[in-house]
């Protein structure tokens, strides 16, 4: 029991002030360059068009602030979901690096371990981001032409391959289950290159993760309901 | 001063500096109160250095695909504000359209002509103002959030456990269903074999035999993913 009191109420309040607070200043430092832009050098954009820019903006990703980090949240846990969205490269970094260290460690996502170690492993993926790309912009763009060219086109296939590996990683502890899900992310993705749902700004870019993991999550309840009943 | 001068200028390189340093700190913080709180809900050090260590290797591939996204953003709105951009909030995918629909309201095209001041402060602006709502939102939701799905899960620790395994399953069946989808050309009315298709295929077959590999030379396991991601990007690469 002293366990469960540490955690829920000590350590968890604990966290979400640092996360607001974090969070918050983020918000206010995220404003500086453009700030300094405008004081210093006297460059502010005219409001019309700005305006402007911001609509086209938000009809594409709008829907994205608010669908995204519900998709994620129950993946990501309420400290993830602060460190992920103040870091961004969410789908492609954050989620596979916490996942891949709850897997070497062995724990739970969703339990308290699992909270712990996703919050280590994406700290460390925050750090080695953040360093890769302060070495990347201090060499500049002479690095990538030190690059022969069939290394810089096989990046391109990075990610495909990573989330290949990732899913049958994950798939394999539930074959039935992920495949179920599968076949249903593969229906969504056929229904928008069809464009069936052309008419839901943006869907592209959300309605695939967002139907899958509550497809996902209910598919888990119901599961667990009747295992637990039977 | 040309405006790509502005860009790049010491007081930008501070500004940038700033947010990027907030973002470090924010993952510093969490990071060492969680390894504290570690020992106390039962894991141990070799757990957590693990957990660490395996997160470092699975990061450097990501890693090195945002610097490339990074790199071509670089020549279009400057050094810091790359370099900011891509370590905050946003994604290689989102930075590049978000800077170039703010920079087409004013004429120009990112990439092609030459960044006028104006151009660039509409796209930073523009940059900010469509990413800012990401953090706002997750930032004053995530407690609310959280309590929503206990409320749901009923305070059950299995259940919770089932809700967010069932959810990584989601997401990764999301993203690997995106790649899959395009070996059918729905233009062309055709299979094709697409290499965002075939690495992902690839991927999860070489996972496939690495996870087998792997039960019986445990050693190996931490290099399952890197090995899978490598073989598949050459499979891809060479069709």
């Amino acid at each position: 029991m002293e366990n469960k009191n540490f955690f829920n109420d000590e350590f968890m309040p604990k966290m979400n002030k640092i996360g607001k607070i974090t969070g918050a200043l983020g918000v206010l430092v995220a404003f500086v360059p453009a700030l300094v832009l405008a004081v210093v050098f006297g460059i502010l954009p005219k409001p019309a068009a700005l305006l402007t820019a911001f609509i086209a903006g938000s009809t594409s990703f709008g829907v994205l602030w608010f669908v995204e980090p519900i998709s994620y949240f129950s993946v990501l846990g309420p400290i993830g979901t602060y460190m992920a969205f103040l870091s961004g490269n969410i789908s492609n970094m954050r989620v596979p690096c916490a996942s891949m260290a709850q897997v070497s460690a062995d724990v739970e996502p969703g339990s308290e371990k699992g909270t712990i170690i996703a919050t280590l492993g994406m700290a460390v993926s925050i750090v080695i981001n953040v360093s890769v790309l302060t070495v990347g912009i201090i060499l500049g763009s002479s690095i990538l032409s030190m690059l022969p060219e069939t290394v810089t086109g096989a990046l391109n296939y990075l990610l495909p391959a990573l989330f290949g590996a990732l899913l049958m990683q994950f798939g394999m502890s539930a074959k039935g289950h992920a495949a179920l899900i599968l076949v249903w992310a593969i229906l969504i993705n056929i229904a928008l290159q069809l464009g069936l749902f052309g008419w839901l700004p943006g869907a592209n870019n959300y309605l695939g993760i967002l139907t899958s993991v509550f497809l996902s999550v209910a598919v888990a309840i119901l599961t667990y309901k009747r295992a637990n009943e039977a | 001063m040309s405006a790509m001068e502005i860009a790049n200028s010491p007081i930008m390189w501070g500004a940038c500096g700033l947010a990027v340093a907030v973002v470090l700190a924010q993952a510093l913080i969490f990071a060492k109160n969680a390894y504290k709180a570690g020992e106390k809900v039962g894991l141990t050090k070799n757990q957590m250095n693990k957990a660490m260590k395996s997160s470092a290797i699975t990061s450097i591939g990501p890693s090195v695909v945002i610097l490339s996204g990074m790199l071509s953003l670089l020549i279009t709105v400057g050094g810091p504000i790359a370099w900011m951009r891509l370590s905050m909030i946003g994604s290689v995918m989102f930075e590049a359209l978000a800077a170039g629909i703010g920079t087409n309201v004013v004429g120009v095209t990112l990439g092609t002509d030459v960044l006028t001041e104006e151009a660039l402060g509409m796209a930073l602006w523009t940059m900010i103002l469509c990413s800012i709502g990401w953090v706002i939102f997750a930032t004053f939701s995530a407690n609310r959030m959280d309590k929503i799905q206990n409320k749901i899960s009923g305070g059950d620790t299995k259940k919770l456990i089932k809700i967010s395994t069932g959810a990584v399953i989601g997401v990764f069946c999301a993203m690997g269903g995106q790649h899959l989808t395009k070996v059918y050309d729905f233009k062309a009315g055709a299979f094709n074999l697409n290499p965002n298709a075939v690495a992902c295929l690839a991927g999860a077959v070489v996972m496939f035999i690495m996870v087998n590999i792997s039960k019986k030379f445990p050693a190996i396991k931490e290099w399952n993913l890197t090995i899978s991601i490598l073989v598949a990007m050459m499979i891809a690469a060479c069709i």
